[in-house]
């Protein structure tokens, strides 16, 4: 049977990625079309060849590799910050229930207050510079993160842990030999998925408060209604969100090669 | 056979308002191996996992050798029948962590260790597998191992066998035995299957339905001997056994099954 469309059959990787790749260019090939046929307006929606020549000009004449960059540079920073304090404080959560009990209401608390409206208490705390970015970020991500953590770490087969206390494992060994272990694959899973919601804050952080990044790009380019640079600046993104997450998912398959 | 190395004096456990063992008085010589035997429910995982530490008696004691069991430690080791080996190691590395808490070992004598409990239970060929890529017989015997290599005087096993066919039961409960012989361990084995029981264990003690008592015990060795081979599971004696034990279970227990 041809395994393309068998239920949950199993396609080679490659015809997979072509198949990707191609709606991709379909999809970019029908918007050539309409743009170039006159069915959207330019400063709407300008074609993908404006928009490549667009980014070409950011690139030699504006930095345009600088401001990604930043912006890069920031996602990461604010990520290792959230991740550093996240899994330690989320093992603790699900481990001790009493961690749990303590943190989780004030935690949820704060999960749920939307980032942007904290974001002129932010500026008053800690004025423009790389500190309120930085805040903005951790804030969208560690409070959605630690509780994740907690969740993956609760999973882990208690068998597992009694085992580990059978053959003589103290607490503290069977938590890091044991429940770390076996909640490795959801924890990266998670991480990398927490890594895409820091670049949706991070354009909200540059846009609000900043002279340089991605978010700074799009949002003087669409001062002046240049909608291809508003485009261009967003394509980048995309394609760092895309490189990013095939580098994690192959660190991923690397790492759990028993899975 | 000295009857006092594992001793249960008057145990009882009750979850909320529920008890689940009445009291239970039972004594367990060195290198014995006795089967837990008891309707679905009553309360053997329950027994087995005081003794291991994992949860306290609510009355009552549980000594080893004269001294009351604390909380779960090396002399006592588990074999679940579920989750039994860590699926992010190999089958050595799993054995290997039977030792990991282990300072009176040197690193090589724990690498010939490994080497020994492989070719104890016959998986060197699959030393470098996951357990995601070896068959569920094959992931109980690493189990077993692990807590062989972890020194562990008494082994707790808690249906090890239960989810796996009949002709690897069958030939897992002769490679058992034989270990078992060969490592002397004292051994409480818990299991739903009287054939299993008669054919792997010294005494047989059968439980009532909940809360957990002891209504029968029967010794096995007295009738079969101390060898187990195949062949004997086809033999008159184990036969006859084997009927006289599910009597008990249905007239006993109240438990058809
Ligand atoms: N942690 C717990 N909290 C509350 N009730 C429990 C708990 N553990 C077990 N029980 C109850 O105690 C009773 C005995 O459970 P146990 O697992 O010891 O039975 P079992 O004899 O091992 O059964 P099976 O043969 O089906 O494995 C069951 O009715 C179960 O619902
Ligand atoms: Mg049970």
């Amino acid at each position: 049977m041809n395994p393309l469309f068998t239920f949950r059959g199993k396609p080679s990787t490659t015809v997979e990625i072509l198949c990707g790749a191609g709606f991709a260019l379909a999809l970019i090939g029908v918007w050539e079309a309409a743009s170039d046929l006159g069915w959207i307006a330019p400063t709407f929606l300008p074609s993908p060849s404006r928009v490549a020549v667009a980014g070409w000009g950011l690139l030699t004449k504006q930095h345009l590799l600088w401001h990604a960059g930043v912006s890069t540079l920031r996602v990461w920073v604010a990520f290792l910050i959230a991740a550093a304090m996240a899994v330690p404080i989320g093992i603790l959560m699900s481990s001790y229930r009493i961690v749990g009990a303590s943190l989780e209401p004030t935690i949820d608390f704060i999960r749920y207050l939307p980032v942007p409206a904290l974001v002129p208490l932010s500026i008053i705390w800690f004025g423009i510079g790389e500190e309120t970015k930085i805040f903005l970020l951790w804030l969208g991500t560690f409070f959605q993160l630690v509780l994740l953590v907690a969740d993956d770490a609760r999973r882990v087969p208690h068998e597992y842990v009694e085992i580990a206390r059978t053959l003589g494992g103290s607490s503290r060994a069977v938590l890091t030999d044991v429940v770390f272990r076996a909640m490795g694959p959801t924890l990266v899973d998670n991480l990398r998925i927490t890594l895409g919601w820091c670049w949706t804050y991070l354009i909200l952080a540059e846009i609000i408060a900043a002279d340089s990044g991605l978010g700074y790009v799009i949002w003087s380019a669409r001062r002046f209604v240049k909608t291809p640079e508003v485009m261009a600046g967003v394509v980048v993104i995309g394609i760092i969100g895309l490189v990013t997450d095939q580098i994690l998912r192959a660190f991923h398959r690397r790492l759990f090669r028993y899975l | 056979m000295s009857d006092d190395y594992l001793r249960f004096e008057g145990v009882t456990k009750q979850f909320g308002p529920v008890p689940v063992v009445a009291p239970t008085d039972l004594s367990i010589g060195r290198g014995e191996f006795v089967a837990f035997l008891g309707p679905s429910g009553c309360g053997k995982t329950t027994l087995m996992r005081m003794v291991g530490g994992l949860d306290t008696p609510t009355s009552g004691r549980i000594l080893l050798e004269a001294r009351p069991v604390g909380g779960p430690d090396r002399r006592r080791g588990m074999v679940f029948q579920s989750y039994s080996s860590f699926p992010w190691q190999t089958v050595a590395e799993n054995i290997a962590f039977g030792m990991r808490y282990r300072d009176d070992m040197s690193p090589q004598e724990k690498t010939a260790s490994v080497a020994h409990h492989l070719a104890l239970i016959g998986l060197e060929a699959f030393a470098d597998h996951y357990p995601n890529r070896i068959s569920g017989g094959m992931r109980q015997r690493v189990a077993i191992a692990r807590t062989l290599a972890a020194g562990s005087e008494v082994l707790l096993m808690d249906e090890p066998f239960g989810a796996l066919d009949a002709l690897t039961r069958e030939r897992l409960q002769v490679e058992l035995r034989r270990i078992q012989a060969h490592e002397a361990k004292t051994t409480i084995f818990v299991t739903h299957d009287v054939e299993e029981a008669v054919f792997l264990a010294d005494r047989i003690v059968v439980f009532s339905q909940r809360p957990a008592r002891v209504v029968a015990q029967v010794d096995v060795t007295a009738v079969l001997g101390v060898e187990r081979s195949l062949d004997l599971r086809e033999s008159r004696p184990f036969f006859d056994l084997r009927n006289d034990v599910l009597h008990l279970i249905r007239h006993e227990t109240g438990d058809p099954q």
